[in-house]
């Protein structure tokens, strides 16, 4: 009988909950949840996605991939341990080259989200950087080799679920060497928790660098300030 | 030669970034392919007050908001990219741009009002200089709207977006809210743009450029003083005559104003691509070997 009423009340609340919490968010005309607005990140996985203590330059940080550990291959670690060494000139990011995905999300500069119904744009203030993600299309046929990928959205519910494909090997995740290969496959998860937090997952899929799939996640804050607006880093102008 | 170079630069950052499944799209082309554009002669001086003309009997389909619905895909036809906002007598070389008439409708004559010495400093330009677009640097006001490929606009809330294919990465961000222009120590690529409605037309003002870009491959240029006052109006259901005005009291002797079309791209699913231009610009060491240097701004006389 507990137990028949604890259901009873599960099946009576989870609604009301649902329907509070969706009234929480802004959203479009369409129904869903309004993802417009300039965001970024207040974490350090610019400088590394894994827990890292603070040295000359760097704070330190709690990491950003779920359970810490990156599952490298062997020969990838290898790599992933040069790339460290190396980082100061090895970096793509010091060459000012596009950051790819999901690293441009969380790079130290702000960025805007033009909410359409089949297509949301991502505006970086980092190098004019563009993302298109157009809404139920198909990827491009054959295998692009694009620095911020083919970006594919859809609704699941509230969160926008973004498939991103067709990247180079040219990009790093963060400052601290770690990488991918063209194989790389990123689901970006966008879910609007209120009207000013957008929780972020990256589940990164890479089968010739990963022994398995695993995830990053973090908070994309709204910028609120009065006539707040992108400015411009335009890296290799200076 | 400076704009074959140009031209190689553009096409190889291209077919670098689409890694081969470049397909032919429309580029600038020369007017004498197109007579007419949206029934009005596809010369500027002459398309500038036919086109005024007909939006005034045209109804533009709205925004829910009711504001006239300028999104789409939009190509620059007559712009050429702007190889030469002035008369361009055409281009010799193999595949070269043929000749065009300029997109300068106000003065009469066609040309940018510069100042004596900013004329002398436009011809050295071209003469010393690497068109910093061709170093894939942005392209600035109004450069923007007359480049290469395409430029898509979206209407979201108080903002219009404004992001090009070509170019690399370029795009602006116009505020509609009423907020006021940043301050002056802000110098920008792609300036301080804010709209607002006059009647059908959308009306952006644009300040805190920074007078690094060339409005062309030809070297006509700014300072950051540039004020830029650009007019949008939807002709047809496809096409936008667009007008900007550029005021520049340390570089021109009065403003000056082109016009030119912009034409819907109506290719159902069309989507613009990413063209990373630094990235697989491999080709701007040739110009500084070449003997041409970056272009940093103009020198005003002492």
């Amino acid at each position: 009988m507990k137990q028949f009423v604890f259901v009873l009340l599960v099946i009576a609340l989870v609604p009301a909950w649902s329907r509070a919490q969706s009234r929480a968010v802004p959203r479009t005309a369409d129904g869903k949840p309004d993802l417009s607005g300039i965001w970024q990140v207040m974490n350090t996985a610019a400088w590394d996605i894994q827990d890292h203590q603070a040295q000359k330059g760097v704070p330190a940080g709690q990491g950003v991939v779920e359970g810490n550990e990156l599952p490298y291959t062997p020969a990838a670690a290898e790599k992933r341990k040069a790339n460290f060494a190396n980082r100061a000139t090895a970096d793509p990011e010091t060459k000012c080259y596009l950051p790819g995905v999901p690293r441009i999300t969380y790079m130290p500069f702000p960025f805007q989200i033009v909410q359409a119904p089949a297509q949301v744009t991502l505006l970086y203030e980092y190098a004019h950087a563009v993302r298109n993600i157009f809404m139920n299309t198909p990827h491009i046929e054959g295998q692009l080799y694009w620095w911020m990928g083919d970006s594919r959205g859809r609704w699941d519910g509230d969160t926008l679920v973004v498939d991103v494909t067709d990247f180079n090997d040219e990009t790093w995740f963060d400052r601290a060497g770690n990488f991918h290969s063209d194989a790389l496959h990123v689901v970006e998860r966008y879910t609007l928790v209120d009207a000013d937090h957008i929780g972020y997952e990256a589940a990164i899929e890479d089968s010739k660098v990963f022994t398995r799939p695993w995830k990053m996640s973090m908070i994309l804050n709204r910028h609120r300030e009065k006539n707040f607006r992108l400015l411009e880093y335009e890296c290799f102008s200076f | 030669m400076r704009s074959r170079l140009f031209r190689s630069i553009v096409l190889t950052a291209g077919v670098l970034t689409v890694a081969g499944i470049w397909s032919p799209r429309v580029a600038g082309q020369a007017s004498k392919n197109r007579p007419v554009i949206a029934g009005c002669p596809s010369v500027s001086a002459k398309f500038h007050p036919c086109a005024l003309e007909k939006a005034k009997t045209f109804s533009p389909p709205r925004m829910p908001d009711g504001t006239p619905n300028l999104q789409g895909i939009w190509d620059a036809p007559l712009a050429m990219g702007f190889q030469n906002v002035e008369d361009f007598p055409g281009d010799p070389s193999p595949g070269g741009f043929g000749p065009a008439v300029t997109v300068i409708v106000d003065p009469a004559d066609g040309k940018v009002p510069y100042f004596p010495w900013a004329r002398a400093q436009r011809e050295e330009n071209i003469k010393k200089y690497i068109d910093p677009y061709a170093q894939c640097l942005p392209t600035g006001v109004p450069r923007q709207m007359a480049n290469f490929r395409t430029r898509q606009i979206t209407q979201s809330g108080n903002m219009i977006s404004i992001v090009n294919e070509a170019g690399g990465h370029i795009f602006r961000v116009v505020y509609m809210d009423g907020r006021p222009h940043l301050s002056p120590a802000f110098k920008l690529w792609m300036g301080d743009s804010l709209g607002h409605w006059d009647g059908n037309t959308l009306v952006i003002e644009t300040t805190n450029l920074n007078g690094r870009w060339w409005y062309d491959s030809m070297g006509h240029f700014a300072s950051d003083a540039l004020r830029v006052t650009e007019r949008l109006t939807l002709v047809d259901a496809d096409t936008l005559h667009y007008q900007a005005t550029m005021e520049d009291p340390k570089v021109y002797t009065r403003p000056w104003t082109i016009v030119f079309p912009l034409e819907r791209i109506k290719e159902k699913g069309y989507e613009q691509m990413e063209e990373a231009c630094h990235e697989g610009d491999h080709d701007a060491a040739g110009f500084v070997l070449g003997g041409y240097q970056p272009y940093l701004g103009p020198r005003f006389p002492q």
